[in-house]
C-alpha cells in the first residue's frame, strides 16, 4: 500500500470551534487514565479524555493541541477528539528541535 | 396639492429613517457573518456527539442512568423559549412566540403542568403583558452566546429532571437554515432520545471505560452542546432576520423617496409657474 493511503483522518473539535482537522501518521491523546497512541488500522474504540496535549504527527510535522475533558472515537481510521475545551494549536517541523 | 416645502420636510424625515435602517442593515450583516461562523463551528461537535450518544444508548442502559429516564407519562414539563433582546427584525420574535404558544397549548391540553423559561426581552415583555407566569426570565445572553450560557441554562433543569421533578424539557428557537430561511422549531432536549431496538453497534467498539461510565460523562456534555447550538443558531437567525427586515425597510424608503422627489419637483414647478403668471400679469397691468 502506498504512503498516502495509510494516514489517519484526525479532527479535534470543541463545542465552540474546530481546533484541528487534517491527516496524520500517528496521534497521541491524553485518555482518562493516561496517554494513548493510535496508529493506522486501530480497532474501533471509544474512550474518555483527560486533560493534556493531543499530538498529531504527520511526516515531519508535529501538531500539538491542548485539550481538556470530553471524548475520543476511533472508527475506520478516523479519529475524532471531541473535547470540552480546545486550545490554540501549535505546529513544529522536524527542524524545530523538538524530539517529541 | 401639498406645498413644496412640506414635501421637502417629509423627504428629510424619510431620508434620515433610511440612513438608520441602512446602518442597521450593515451592522446586522457584519454580526451575521460572525454568528454564521459560530454556527458552523458548533455543528460538527453537536452532530458527532449526537451520533455517538445514540450509538451508545440502549434501553437497558436507559434504566440505569437517571438522565436517560424515559417517563411513561409526562406530568411536568419545561419550555425554554429563545427570543431576541432587540426588535426591528421583522416577524422573527412573533414566529417564535407563536410556536411556543402552540406547544404550550398542546401540552396543557394533555394535562401537563408546564413552566416557561424565557430568554430575551422580546419574549419576556410579550408574556408579561399577557400575565403568563414565567419560571425564569433571562436577558443576559448576548449576540454571541457561550457554552457557559448554555450550561447555566440547562444544568438546573437537568438536575430537576434527574430528581424526577420534571419529565420533559423542550426548547423553542429559530433554526438557521440560511439567511433567508430561519423557521422556528421545537426540539426535545430531555428525555434524551433512545432508539427502541438495540443498535447493531457496528463496528464493535472497544469501550474503555464501560458504556455506562462514558455515557454518564457524555450526557451532560451532549445536553450543553445541544442547548449551545440552539442559542447560537438563534443568534445567527436573529441577525439574518434583522438584515432582511432592514434591507426591505431601506428599499421601501428608496421607493418612497423617488415618489416624494417627483411630487416635490412638480409642486416646486407649479409654484414657479404661478408666481411667473402673477408677475407677468402684474407687469401687463402696469403697462396699461
Amino acid at each position: 500500500m502506498d504512503d498516502t493511503s495509510r494516514k489517519l483522518k484526525v479532527a479535534v473539535i470543541s463545542p465552540t470551534r474546530v481546533g484541528f482537522e487534517g491527516t496524520g501518521d500517528s496521534i497521541v491523546v491524553p485518555a482518562y487514565d493516561g496517554l494513548m497512541g493510535i496508529l493506522y488500522g486501530h480497532a474501533p474504540m471509544m474512550t474518555l479524555l483527560g486533560t493534556g496535549e493531543v499530538t498529531v504527527k504527520n511526516g515531519s510535522d508535529v501538531h500539538r493541541i491542548s485539550v481538556s475533558g470530553g471524548f475520543l472515537q476511533v472508527v475506520d481510521n478516523e479519529v475524532s477528539v471531541l473535547a470540552e475545551e480546545v486550545g490554540e494549536p501549535s505546529s513544529h517541523g522536524s527542524g524545530a528541535g523538538d524530539a517529541g | 396639492m401639498a406645498k413644496a416645502r412640506d414635501i421637502g420636510r417629509r423627504m428629510n424625515s424619510v431620508q434620515s429613517t433610511r440612513k438608520i435602517t441602512r446602518t442597521m442593515e450593515m451592522v446586522a450583516t457584519s454580526k451575521l457573518r460572525r454568528a454564521q461562523l459560530q454556527v458552523r463551528e458548533a455543528r460538527p461537535f453537536a452532530d458527532r456527539l449526537t451520533t455517538v450518544v445514540e450509538n451508545l444508548v440502549t434501553p437497558e442502559l436507559a434504566e440505569l442512568e437517571p438522565m436517560l429516564r424515559q417517563p411513561d407519562r409526562i406530568r411536568r414539563a419545561a419550555i425554554i423559549l429563545v427570543t431576541s433582546n432587540r426588535g426591528l427584525c421583522g416577524a422573527f420574535n412573533v414566529n417564535l412566540i407563536r410556536k411556543a404558544r402552540a406547544l404550550l397549548a398542546e401540552l396543557q391540553a394533555s394535562d401537563v403542568e408546564t413552566e416557561f423559561h424565557v430568554i430575551g426581552k422580546k419574549g419576556i415583555s410579550y408574556f408579561r403583558f399577557r400575565n403568563v407566569d414565567m419560571a425564569v426570565t433571562r436577558t443576559d445572553i448576548s449576540d454571541s452566546p457561550s457554552p457557559d450560557d448554555a450550561r447555566s441554562l440547562i444544568d438546573p433543569l437537568a438536575e430537576r429532571f434527574v430528581r424526577e421533578e420534571l419529565d420533559a424539557v423542550y426548547v423553542v428557537h429559530a433554526e438557521f437554515k440560511s439567511v433567508m430561511s430561519t423557521p422556528p422549531i421545537t426540539r426535545r432536549l430531555l428525555p434524551v432520545y433512545v432508539p427502541q431496538e438495540r443498535p447493531s453497534r457496528e463496528p464493535y467498539y472497544i469501550l474503555d471505560p464501560s458504556a455506562d461510565v462514558i455515557l454518564a460523562r457524555l450526557l451532560p456534555l451532549h445536553l450543553v452542546s445541544s442547548t449551545y447550538r440552539a442559542l447560537v443558531e438563534n443568534a445567527a437567525a436573529e441577525q439574518g432576520a434583522r438584515r432582511t427586515a432592514m434591507k426591505s425597510a431601506t428599499d421601501n424608503a428608496d421607493d418612497f423617496l423617488t415618489t416624494l422627489r417627483r411630487q416635490f419637483n412638480r409642486a416646486r414647478q407649479q409654484e414657479i409657474t404661478s408666481q411667473l403668471a402673477e408677475i407677468i400679469g402684474g407687469a401687463e397691468a402696469l403697462k396699461g
